[in-house]
């Protein structure tokens, strides 16, 4: 299989853990990713929360750049966007523009002046969507060889992945990242808190309201046993993984090592973990044995 | 010109029409868009046109007056009405028509409200499109025929489908007034939701109380016939005379004879949830919703046949006796295996259970281990008796070869009364499963008494009898009426390898006879066993109980193609036998006597016919493997000389060739099965030929046809969709066993068989798929005899001249709104589920208590679940405020928990309604307006821990709210029936896009549909309470009365008629018609159309190439004028 | 309520409780939801779901809720002057709970917009800060440099965070994870081509 791959700013810079298990890990299982040539920004959240025109545009000729790639053969192209912000703000563009036509009509003006297209065809997809529609879990498991051990996973979905636009998993209780990880081996942790907010770009902008969120979540999660957190989206692993004061530094939980759910794939897949970009997590993941066991309740 | 039959109307009387055109303006419904005088101007003008008006409401007296008098004093003699819908108003200006002296068809309508001025923006353009409609219904009514309506007469007997409240009240009504009723419930019983209820609100008084004084009535009335457990599945005809078809599913109980005593429910092991109780408890495979349901009867759930069941060639009743042994009913089950099995004690060691490989249980963990649970039985047991036959016959049939496959086909014909005689060769009765199997699988003394019981029934044995020289298959056949061959297959296929008649080298089968038959004798220290079959692994374990040391099994493939079963490769390995793959033996070497056995290794290629990869030798890669024994077990084929070749047609593998459906050889009267004629083969495929030949012996007997009706012996599928999820994982219970080192040593049995507990155990783990086991414990107990297992369902015809439809509603599937986390926390409940739990007669005997038994300190309950809510129903339910307060008293007083309710907007409108929530505000339930946004066991504080925590904000306090509650209550929504679709299609009404039943007219017609004679009561209309319910049952029952009482029904005289002139008799209509109201006639050459059967549907209008087929009120004429009167203004 | 009770009871404290329907602006409502994103606004019923999902609410000066609610009676300055509408950290729980289907979320954003074009908002405020910043380094590479946006961000809103955040800045350097140096795209030209103001100005606002 091939796809399209979009990695955003993120992936390049704060988020590199995240491409650098991400390619390996799909390539495991076949699974060839291009990256879109000459991407720019998303035209990211809190830019299109203020210049809705511009952001708009930003997206468009990401979208209209794959179109155009795809065009080679005329099959509609799939996208993969990893981070979840870019995500929603390429399927937010396409609805926008579906939407309201009125209010995009100078953007689309602008990008048919610059010989691009609307990128309407496209399809914008996550890697957790391929993986289960697409690859399917039980290639996925047949290809595990160092199961997870029982490693008590909390899957952490964030907003943007489901939110407003269910695409491939329910808004408010999803599953797939959890079905994911138990065909890997490891054990999800039943918790209320997949899908509430870390606190977004806030925990830069407004962190005495921001950081709590992210707080709150770490401590729910380390007190249903959670070893470890697992993320699809750079924002969310940031700011679990940058901000909140652990016990050691007077904060309410033992520090809980946040991964990219992709991680998590690679060391399944028996991938070295240093190829799977492990050393540049904050709160480093312990050898695999320790985590299998799990931390203790508290 | 069309010379229709027509009476003598004021058109021809007094030459030409002349047309009053009467203008409306509804008020300002059309006289705000359309500018009447100058339409009343236009229309003055049109040709034939004598009077043209305009009123206010034509509907009104004075408008019709203005119609009446026109035609009276002679103005007028035919009618154009400019105004509404003829939906609305046809009728009205048809009698005034007539009212005025003339034929009420010499009447046109053009609709100019609902056609114009309600669709059309500018007042010119609404102006000129009614000139036009008008201008084209002038021109059609100056070609209008005066008609008569024909009259039909009305069926007098009536039907209501659903025997909830409203279809019982409406039903009622019908049969008080004498009219016969059918009522035609889908379910076991009558009652509907009501029944499920507590209380009712507002005034509290007991819902069974009610209720079920109605139910009876129902049942005893006169003029009731109740249809329970039955579906209408099809109508036909129209208004007054409706043929419905309806299916009563089988319920496995005959309403006849049950008397309700409920001896059977105590007996049954079948227990699942309990639809009655929304899955809070639970109920038996036979079953009766509640203690006052109608009718009283009992019902059997079935799905149909276990997979197991299907799966085994001779199918045993696996989930049968699982089901018994789960509840330690050990003589019961053994009843139901001796059934279709009377060999249990061997079946249950050395069979291969194919059942267990068709077991659902394996998609959640393992299967059960049914043979294991079967072997337990007979054990348990002990020393018992084979049902003896009923009556003697005295025809004689003889068994050749003492196998599985002859035992059976002498068990199965001695139960039928026949003389039989079993003679065979070796020493010992059992065949392959005597000589071929080694004790410590198959203990000889199990063997001895399994085989013993047939003698006890009477089935004679002559053992050391081989059939040939001395007896010959013709003695046989002059001494016996029938004969069944099954002489197995006994003989050793040769290696075809140099060396292979050195001493030291044995056939597997031999050497497992000579040990069986002759006790263990010393092999050598080194042994190699060449095959990979389970008769390898036997001849292998054998070796090493007969003292060998070193015991190799070769096999050319790898472990994954061996044919042997799994387990008992695992039992050998733990023995110590190795294993040798991928490798082929070339030679046996050695002078005087074996020493050792060139091997060459394999490697798979591409499969072969039997779908394995086959192996291909690597050359050059020879071996050798000392040994002081070579034991080859590669397969047998059957000793077919003796049996002399007169008639007996042998297959080129060297079995004999069969009818495959009868098990007929060439020779009449003699039938052959099992090992002789498959080659070797499983021990329950060697039962299932005997079973088969026997069959066909019975049949051949008694002089009946041997084909029919076979087609489902042996093994076969079943799909089955059983939803597992959610099953809890309980791997199978491994049997015990003697441990390997002792195992080496001596022939007891190697699994040492469970204990009755651990039986039981396992049993449990059954998933009961065909919910009904069939262990017929229930037809034992019931004294009136009125379980019946055959029972199919029935389709009845039932002629009606009106129908009520009551089909009820069905509550929102909580599920679906993921956040208030129905089906994840076990204490979030529906509605439903509490009006069972505070029900006398509910799971819990009407105590309010969590699924632990502890009682709730804090209850919240949330409204408006699947309600007023865009992504599930947008409709509001219009009885979940009223129920929730009701819900919210009776946890407060049986519980005494605090109530935290959370409205959106409390609707309490109806009598009484508003002062029973005064009463709850007075009782201190805490109200907060805000609806739910999630409910989760997310603890932020202390207080919160172990509970479940509701967000809401409270809107008028403008506070975000955590309540931590023990109970979450959701009130759930109504919904139209999930077969809502399916069910209006085939009464021929519409459905709203919510999906309720759509009425004639939201205020003038609220109980009718758009098929005249079918009415609707109660919930299937759209979300209603008790009270409403009942109204509007009374209501449409009122309806229906009026139908039927007045007799007959006046019907449209839209028929179609023949203008012979214009007919060539090509008889294309008459096939086509489906009332078959049209005839040939051969002398005229032309066609002929009996009116009274025609319903003017069109059909052969349209078909006519000729256009000889008209059709009275759309005659192709009045057509075309009616477009060219449109289109000449427009 | 509760700061009146913490403050205690004096008569000087008291402020006349009314809303003079003068002192409201009645177009307001049809100007916002004339909007893009915020049409379905005045389906609005007041049930309070938006409130309950939201994470931020408790931090908010008024609930989404009464946002809505308020923008519907016309309080124009009271919504476009409020926090709640900048403190959305655009999670959508609202906006797919909502019984109406109304877009919460678009409506803030909207609403944000608004407030941005009337210039009413905290000064040095840190979100439209951030995306102006975003916006300058967009424009000029096509792509995002995140060090460098906090950066500057921090610098233009209080250099006292970017103190405090020091620390956590050396250790994702460390791994790798914070360049200053911005990646960017080979046709800088086409994206400004397609972005619809020229060269953007500053960071920062005027008061309120």
């Amino acid at each position: 299989m091939r796809y399209l791959y979009y990695p955003g700013c993120s992936l390049k810079c704060s988020g590199k853990g995240y491409e650098e298990s991400l390619i390996p890990s799909f390539q495991a299982l076949d699974v060839q990713l291009d990256e879109l040539p000459d991407w720019n920004c998303c035209g990211a959240t809190a830019y299109m929360s203020v210049d809705q025109d511009a952001a708009l545009s930003l997206a468009l000729r990401n979208l209209a750049l794959a179109q155009r790639h795809g065009e080679a053969g005329d099959h509609p192209v799939d996208l993969i966007a990893p981070c979840a912000g870019c995500y929603l703000a390429l399927h937010k563009a396409q609805h926008f523009v579906a939407e309201h036509a009125e209010a995009a009509a100078p953007a689309l003006e602008r990008l048919a002046r610059a010989g691009l297209g609307t990128g309407a065809t496209v399809r914008v997809r996550h890697p957790l969507d391929v993986l289960v529609e697409d690859v399917g879990l039980a290639r996925v498991h047949a290809r595990v060889t160092q199961p997870l051990g029982g490693m008590r996973v909390a899957c952490y979905y964030g907003c943007q992945l489901v939110r407003p636009y269910a695409v491939f998993d329910d808004p408010d209780r999803p599953s797939t990242m959890d079905r994911l990880m138990a065909a890997l081996g490891a054990d999800p942790v039943e918790w209320p808190l997949r899908t509430r907010c870390c606190g977004g770009t806030l925990t830069g902008t407004i962190p005495q309201v921001g950081v709590r969120l992210s707080e709150l979540l770490l401590q729910e999660a380390a007190r249903r046993g959670a070893a470890a957190v697992a993320t699809a989206c750079p924002l969310c692993q940031f700011n679990l993984d940058c901000n909140p004061r652990h016990a050691a530094d007077g904060g309410g939980h033992r520090p809980l090592p946040v991964l990219y759910f992709t991680q998590l794939l690679g060391l399944a897949f028996g991938i070295p973990r240093r190829r799977l970009g492990l050393e540049r997590l904050l709160v480093p993941l312990r050898s695999a044995a320790a985590v299998a066991a799990g931390g203790p309740h508290d | 010109m069309i010379e229709p039959n027509r009476v003598p109307g004021a058109g021809e009387r007094d030459g030409g029409p002349r047309i009053g055109v009467y203008v409306c303006h509804c008020g300002l419904n059309i006289a705000g868009k359309v500018d009447v005088p100058a339409v009343v101007e236009f229309a003055a003008r049109l040709p034939f046109v004598a009077v043209a008006r305009e009123y206010k409401f034509m509907c009104a007296d004075p408008g019709q007056k203005l119609i009446v008098d026109d035609l009276r004093e002679g103005r007028i003699n035919r009618v154009v009405v400019a105004s509404c819908s003829p939906l609305m108003h046809e009728l009205t200006f048809r009698r005034a028509t007539a009212l005025g002296g003339v034929n009420p068809f010499l009447f046109q309508m053009a609709n100019i409200r609902e056609h114009v001025s309600w669709v059309t923006a500018e007042v010119p353009d609404a102006t000129e499109k009614a000139k036009a409609l008008i201008a084209g219904a002038v021109r059609r009514v100056a070609l209008h025929l005066p008609l008569e309506q024909k009259r039909v007469a009305v069926h007098p007997d009536t039907l209501v489908v659903g025997g909830g409240i409203a279809g019982i009240h409406a039903a009622l009504i019908l049969a008080d007034s004498g009219h016969k009723v059918y009522l035609v419930e889908r379910e076991p019983t009558l009652g509907g939701h009501m029944a499920q209820f507590d209380k009712t609100f507002p005034t509290l008084d007991c819902a069974a109380c009610i209720l079920t004084p109605k139910m009876t009535q129902v049942r005893t009335h006169p003029n009731i016939e109740l249809l329970s457990y039955s579906e209408v599945e099809k109508v036909d005809g129209y208004v007054g005379n409706f043929t419905v078809t309806v299916r009563r599913k089988a319920r496995f109980v005959r309403e006849d004879l049950c008397t309700g005593c409920g001896e059977c429910v105590a007996v049954c092991p079948i227990t699942l949830a309990s639809e009655f109780d929304e899955g809070l408890g639970v109920r038996k495979a036979i079953y009766r919703p509640f203690p006052q349901a109608v009718p009283g009867t009992y019902t059997i759930s079935r799905r149909g046949v276990p997979p197991c069941q299907a799966a085994c060639s001779i199918h045993q009743n696996a989930q049968g006796y699982v089901a018994l042994v789960a509840q330690g009913k050990f003589r019961e089950a053994l009843r139901v295996i001796l059934r279709d099995n009377p060999l249990p004690s061997i079946c249950g060691r050395i069979c291969t259970h194919p059942c267990t490989g068709a077991c659902t249980r394996a998609l959640v963990d393992e299967p059960v281990n049914i043979p294991a649970i079967k072997r337990l039985v007979a054990e348990m047991a002990g020393d018992f008796r084979l049902p003896a036959p009923e009556r003697e016959r005295p025809q004689r049939v003889a068994i050749v070869g003492a196998g599985p496959a002859g035992l059976m086909c002498a068990y199965e014909l001695r139960q039928k009364g026949y003389r039989t005689v079993v003679f065979d060769a070796l020493p010992v009765a059992g065949g392959m499963m005597a000589v071929g199997i080694p004790a410590f699988r198959m203990p000889r003394d199990v063997l001895r008494t399994d085989v013993g019981r047939l003698k006890q029934i009477g089935v004679e044995l002559r053992l050391n009898t081989p059939i040939g020289r001395d007896l010959t298959l013709e003695q046989l056949r002059r001494d016996h009426d029938a004969v069944f061959v099954a002489v197995g297959a006994h003989v050793e296929r040769r290696l075809n390898i140099p060396g292979e008649n050195l001493p030291g080298v044995h056939g597997g089968i031999e050497f497992l006879r000579r040990v069986n038959l002759e006790g263990p004798f010393s092999l050598g220290a080194r042994v190699l066993v060449i095959g990979g079959g389970n008769s390898a692994l036997d001849a292998a374990r054998t070796a090493l109980r007969c003292g060998a040391t070193d015991v190799r099994v070769v096999y050319r493939r790898t472990r994954a193609e061996m044919p042997a079963d799994p387990r008992e490769v695992e039992a050998a390995e733990a023995e110590g036998v190795q294993l040798q793959f991928l490798a082929a033996p070339r030679a046996v070497l050695g002078n005087g006597r074996v020493s050792a056995l060139e091997c060459v290794r394999m490697k798979l290629g591409p499969p072969d016919r039997s779908g394995r990869p086959a192996p291909e030798p690597i050359a050059g890669s020879e071996f050798r493997l000392p040994c002081d024994t070579v034991v080859a077990t590669i397969g047998q084929i059957p000793d077919l000389e003796p049996l002399g070749g007169d008639g007996l047609v042998r297959t080129r593998w060297d079995t004999l060739a069969v009818d495959p459906l009868t098990l007929e050889t060439g020779v009449p009267g003699v039938f052959a099965g099992g090992d002789c004629v498959t080659g070797p083969d499983v021990v329950v495929n060697a039962l299932s030929a005997g079973r088969k030949a026997a069959v066909s012996i019975h049949r051949y007997l008694c002089g009946e046809d041997l084909r029919h009706g076979r087609e489902l012996e042996g093994s076969y599928r079943t799909e089955y969709a059983i939803d597992t999820q959610g099953v809890p994982v309980r791997r199978q219970l491994r049997m015990p066993s003697l441990p390997p080192e002792r195992r080496r040593s001596t022939f007891d049995e190697v699994h040492t068989g469970y204990t009755p507990e651990m039986g039981m155990e396992e049993a449990r783990r059954c998933l009961d798929c065909g919910i009904c086991c069939e262990c017929h414990q229930c037809a034992d107990v019931c004294q009136a005899g009125a379980i019946d297992y055959s029972m199919k369902d029935e389709r009845r015809e039932l002629r009606v001249g009106a129908i009520v439809l009551a089909t009820g509603f069905r509550a929102f599937d909580a599920r679906r709104i993921a956040r208030y986390g129905y089906g994840i926390y076990p204490e979030v409940y529906t509605a439903l589920q509490v009006e069972r739990m505070v029900n006398a007669s509910g799971p819990t005997g009407g105590e309010v208590r969590m699924r632990d038994g502890g009682k709730p300190e804090a209850v919240g309950i949330i409204h408006c679940v699947g309600s007023r809510d865009e992504n599930t129903n947008r409709y509001c339910s219009r009885v979940c405020c009223m129920y929730s307060l009701k819900l919210a008293h009776l946890i407060r007083e049986r519980s005494g928990a605090q109530v935290y309710s959370f409205y959106i907007d409390m609707r309490t409108p109806g009598k009484g309604y508003e002062e029973f929530y005064d009463k709850l505000l007075a009782e201190g339930v805490h109200f907060i307006r805000g609806r739910v946004a999630e409910v989760s066991d997310w603890a932020l504080d202390p207080a919160e821990q172990g509970k479940l925590v509701i967000r809401a904000e409270d809107t008028l306090l403008g506070v975000v709210r955590r309540v931590p509650v023990d109970m979450v209550v959701l009130a759930v929504g109504l919904e139209a029936q999930a077969d809502a679709d399916e069910v209006r299609r085939r009464f021929n009404v519409s459905c709203g896009k919510e999906g309720w039943f759509q009425e004639r007219h939201p205020k003038l017609a609220p109980v009718s549909t758009f098929t005249d004679g079918v009415f609707l009561a109660g919930a299937c209309q759209g979300p209603k309470d008790i009270p409403d319910s009942v109204a509007q049952a009374g209501a449409a029952a009122a309806e229906a009365l009026a139908l039927v009482d007045r007799g007959f029904v006046e019907l449209e005289p839209n028929s179609a008629f023949v203008v012979e002139e214009r007919c060539s008799g090509c008889k294309t209509c008459v096939p086509l018609c489906p009332f078959s109201a049209l005839g040939f006639d051969a002398v005229k050459g032309k066609v002929w159309l009996n009116e009274a059967l025609c319903k003017g549907c069109g059909t052969c209008v349209a078909a006519c190439p000729s256009g000889a087929l008209q059709q009275h009120l759309f005659t192709d004429e009045q057509i075309y004028e009616e477009i060219e009167g449109v289109l000449s203004h427009a | 309520m509760a700061r009146a009770a913490r403050k205690g009871f004096r008569v000087s404290n008291w402020k006349p409780r009314v809303q003079y329907q003068a002192e409201l602006d009645p177009s307001f409502p049809a100007a916002v939801a004339a909007l893009p994103g915020a049409g379905k606004l005045l389906a609005c019923i007041q049930c309070g779901t938006c409130t309950g999902a939201c994470p931020m609410s408790p931090y908010m000066d008024y609930s989404p809720r009464r946002i809505i609610g308020m923008t519907r009676a016309g309080f124009r300055r009271e919504v476009l002057g409020s926090f709640t509408i900048w403190l959305c950290s655009s999670c959508y729980a609202c906006t797919v709970t909502c019984p109406k289907t109304i877009p919460i979320t678009d409506v803030m954003y909207a609403l944000k917009r608004q407030a941005i074009r009337e210039r009413v908002y905290p000064r040095r405020f840190a979100i439209p800060a951030l995306a102006r910043e975003l916006f300058r380094t967009v424009w000029k590479r096509g792509r995002n440099s995140e060090g460098r946006l906090l950066l500057r961000l921090y610098l233009g809103t209080s250099p006292l965070m970017l103190l405090r955040r020091a620390g956590l800045g050396l250790r994702l350097w460390r791994r790798g994870r914070l360049g200053l140096g911005a990646e960017s795209v080979r046709r800088r030209d086409e994206v400004q081509r397609i972005l619809p103001v020229a060269a953007p100005r500053r960071a920062g606002g005027t008061a309120a």
